[in-house]
């Protein structure tokens, strides 16, 4: 009991720490859920578009614009180059158009004015382009076959608003599966770094010299010392384990409820055991308490960059996730995105997933292996 | 006396290892993550080649419109390129889908297109406009060709050309420029806000630098403190030399991080390095002088200050898009007010107005901004630090 509570002391004098990952975990993992859109019909995507008019609302001008609307999520910012431009590095808008003025008349006229823009050029600025591409091509032509305006406008209409049909097969409710594979993919970093730093610092108390000498001397068995913190550490572990689980079902609700939940939650735990196995390691190799904040935060967020948690995994370059094969990040990550997308549940689906609980239980059985021989090594102390 | 005091500041300052971990190792190694994370990004948001399939059933080899346009658009010679087409069964484009292999499938029934999607998004409703615009086009030129042979016989001529009139419908289609002119700036690269948040983040953390150096000369901090003060030297010449010292040292291990990330990490701080250097100048002062002013202003224990700048730069670095290059826009859109007195964005904003924009007017503003907040707090230490004395301590 007493080294239970000298555990809490320190845990008490360090609560910020949990409190601060906590918070990072809330405010990343839980304000990056959009609302769910559990849709089995085809919505068509929407890049962002704003629409600069220096001609008057009207002919072709007021279509066009129309048809933009009707294509894309209409952006209105303050009709300032800076506010504009602002707005298309951050992403805000993907694609500006500018509708010079006269616009109408010189495209009765058969001028085919042209049209300044401004795109972010990622792919919703590609499909941007297309969308006003397209008007300008179908209305060109009929303006050169056709002379009343407002005919054009109608055959425009007519040729542009055909739609086919499209089936969507998937029933998973893969934005919420986003939702949970991102929030538990944050997790990582939260487990890893609040595990890491509160288990060296317990350690690192222990291990100081002059109390180590009086713990040696004692008349408890060291043993049982080591037997208490271990029991001490590990619940500590399933903690903050249960704790970000409930914020997960309060975050996430219903996907946590399925066999995918499961898991998830499986998949987290064996990650949770795995991280106490490496803060032990570490504790045990390191016992200056200003290393120890370093070492966290190269660890950390190292492995929660290289891996994928705060970047999905698809984004990164090859070379890096060649490397984060060493990690076991690696591994818990890369089974919260196959979930994602998971339908059916056979051995051949789960082959993968199972592969990668294995590996953690590997990398945990590595660390213990490694803690015990290092700390023979330092079991003598002057 | 200034010069002696000077040499063992930077002494102190450089043999404290932990001090030289944060604020020159941290900024790289974190510079080193976020180039391996956020390198491939901007990359993968370009428009791909998209993969689809085709059902190759007798309705789409009978249908000469799709199995051109198709052919056309998965062509690897085309610049314009948008698909990689894989021609195969129902069966087998179903098992592509579920595999993730391919975004959807097309299949035709009776002339009438049909497209399949595992679920929503952008390379879907690419993939169904293409395909729209492939059954827009071909009804468009039937319209207007029957449009002409109608007029052709109102006019009474029954001798049609109907070879001719298809040709001139398809030179209509075909011979149609679209005029867009793109008027955006190239340096549209928006992950380069982290790496100047993170010289922020070192100019801010120069704080730190400040904070140790001014302790060790307060009475009321540390025994060597007050052995100092009670040595025949003016005040001024101490805290002088000690805030000089640390600038250099800031100054170094800034120079480091520029240097790292121009010439290993690529990053591009645009064409005005000369007034990037400035900037960074300007920067670590309004960083130092806030370090000096928590350092002299609270009583508190060393280890309670540094956990003041540390709360105080990462607080600001988030607010100007550290954890995510959004929230600089979002506070600047929204609050813009709370960006303005926040200085790791006025560092952050005047590397990206060097970046982005070409005129100097928002430079200036954030140069001066950085001046004011800096004199601000220098005042505010000179107030606190003159005439400290004790009988006592």
């Amino acid at each position: 009991m007493t080294v239970f509570k000298a555990f809490l002391k320190i845990l008490d004098k360090n609560k910020f720490i949990v409190i601060m990952y906590t918070v990072f975990l809330i405010s990343f993992g839980g304000f990056n859920m959009q609302t769910s859109d559990n849709n089995t019909n085809f919505v068509a995507s929407k890049p962002n578009i704003m629409i600069v008019n220096n001609d008057g609302y009207k002919g072709i001008t007021k279509d066009l614009i129309k048809y933009i609307k009707d294509n894309s999520n209409i952006i209105k910012l303050n009709n300032n180059e800076d506010t504009i431009n602002d707005g298309l590095f951050y992403r805000d808008v993907n694609y500006v158009i500018y509708i010079p003025k006269n616009y109408n008349n010189d495209f009765i006229n058969g001028k085919n004015p042209k049209i300044d823009i401004k795109s972010t050029g990622d792919y919703k600025s590609s499909y941007a382009e297309m969308l006003l591409s397209r008007y300008i091509k179908v209305a060109n032509v009929y303006q050169k076959s056709i002379n009343n305006i407002d005919e054009i406008i109608t055959k425009t209409n007519e040729t542009l608003k055909k739609e086919i049909e499209v089936e969507i097969i998937s029933k998973l409710d893969t934005n919420s599966l986003s939702k949970a594979t991102f929030y538990y993919n944050f997790a990582s970093y939260s487990i890893l770094a609040c595990l890491i730093y509160v288990i060296c610092l317990v350690l690192s108390s222990f291990k100081d010299i002059k109390i180590q000498k009086r713990i040696i001397i004692s008349s408890t068995d060291y043993k049982k010392i080591n037997r208490q913190l271990l029991i001490s550490n590990s619940l500590f572990s399933i903690v903050l384990w249960l704790l970000y689980v409930i914020l997960s079902f309060i975050l996430i609700k219903d996907v946590m409820f399925s066999y995918q939940g499961m898991i998830y939650l499986l998949n987290s735990l064996l990650f949770t055991m795995c991280a106490t196995t490496i803060a032990i390691f570490i504790g045990n190799i390191v016992y200056n308490k200003d290393a120890i904040n370093g070492i966290v935060n190269i660890i950390a967020l190292g492995s929660s960059f290289l891996c994928g948690a705060f970047v999905p995994m698809e984004w990164l370059p090859d070379g890096v996730l060649k490397m984060a094969h060493l990690l076991p990040s690696y591994y818990y990550i890369s089974s919260n995105e196959t979930l994602k997308t998971l339908e059916v549940f056979n051995l051949d689906t789960m082959g993968p997933i199972i592969f990668n609980l294995l590996i953690l239980i590997v990398y945990s059985l590595l660390f213990i292996i490694l803690t015990n021989v290092v700390s023979k090594r330092k079991q003598k102390i002057g | 006396m200034f010069i002696n005091n000077f040499k063992y500041s930077i002494k102190t300052l450089f043999r404290n290892k932990a001090l030289i971990f944060w604020t020159f190792a941290f900024p790289i190694i974190l510079g080193t993550f976020f180039n391996m994370a956020f390198s491939n990004i901007e990359k993968s948001e370009k428009l791909d080649i998209i993969n689809i399939a085709i059902v190759n059933n007798d309705d789409f080899n009978n249908n000469v419109v799709y199995k051109t346009a198709f052919k056309d658009l998965s062509d690897k010679n085309n610049k314009d390129r948008i698909f990689k087409t894989h021609y195969t069964t129902e069966d087998k484009a179903r098992k592509l889908l579920e595999d993730g292999k391919i975004v959807g499938y097309l299949k035709i029934i009776n002339d009438e297109p049909k497209l399949t999607f595992i679920k929503n998004g952008f390379n879907g409703t690419i993939f169904k406009y293409v395909t729209e615009e492939i059954t827009e086009t071909s009804s468009m030129v039937k319209n207007i060709s029957e449009e002409k042979i109608k007029k052709a016989i109102a006019t009474g001529n029954y001798n049609i050309d109907y070879e001719s009139i298809y040709d001139n419908v398809m030179n209509l289609i075909e011979d149609n420029n679209v005029r867009i002119n793109n008027i955006s700036s190239n340096n549209l690269s928006y992950t380069m806000i982290e790496f100047y948040s993170l010289i922020a983040m070192v100019c801010l953390y120069g704080g730190m630098l400040g904070v140790v150096a001014i302790n060790q000369s307060l009475a009321n901090m540390s025994n060597k403190g007050k052995r100092i003060s009670v040595s025949p030297i003016s005040k001024g010449k101490l805290i002088l030399s000690s805030v000089l010292a640390s600038y250099i040292t800031e100054l170094i291990g800034l120079a480091l991080l520029f240097i790292y990330t121009i010439f290993v990490l690529k990053v591009d701080y645009g064409s005005r390095l000369g007034l990037d250097i400035v900037l960074a100048l300007v920067g670590s002062l309004a960083g130092l002088s806030l370090g000096v002013a928590v350092a002299s202003v609270f009583k508190s224990n060393e280890k309670a200050k540094i956990g003041m700048i540390i709360s105080i730069t990462m607080l600001g670095c988030f607010l100007s898009g550290m954890m995510g290059v959004q929230m600089k826009y979002v506070i600047d859109k929204n609050i813009a007010i709370i960006n303005k007195i926040n200085p790791a964005s006025m560092i952050t904003d005047g590397f990206y107005s060097l970046y982005y924009y070409d005129t100097l007017n928002r430079f200036i503003f954030d140069i001066g901004s950085l001046v004011i907040f800096a004199s601000l707090l220098i005042g505010v230490s000179y107030i606190s630090l003159r005439r400290q004395k004790y009988d006592s301590i």
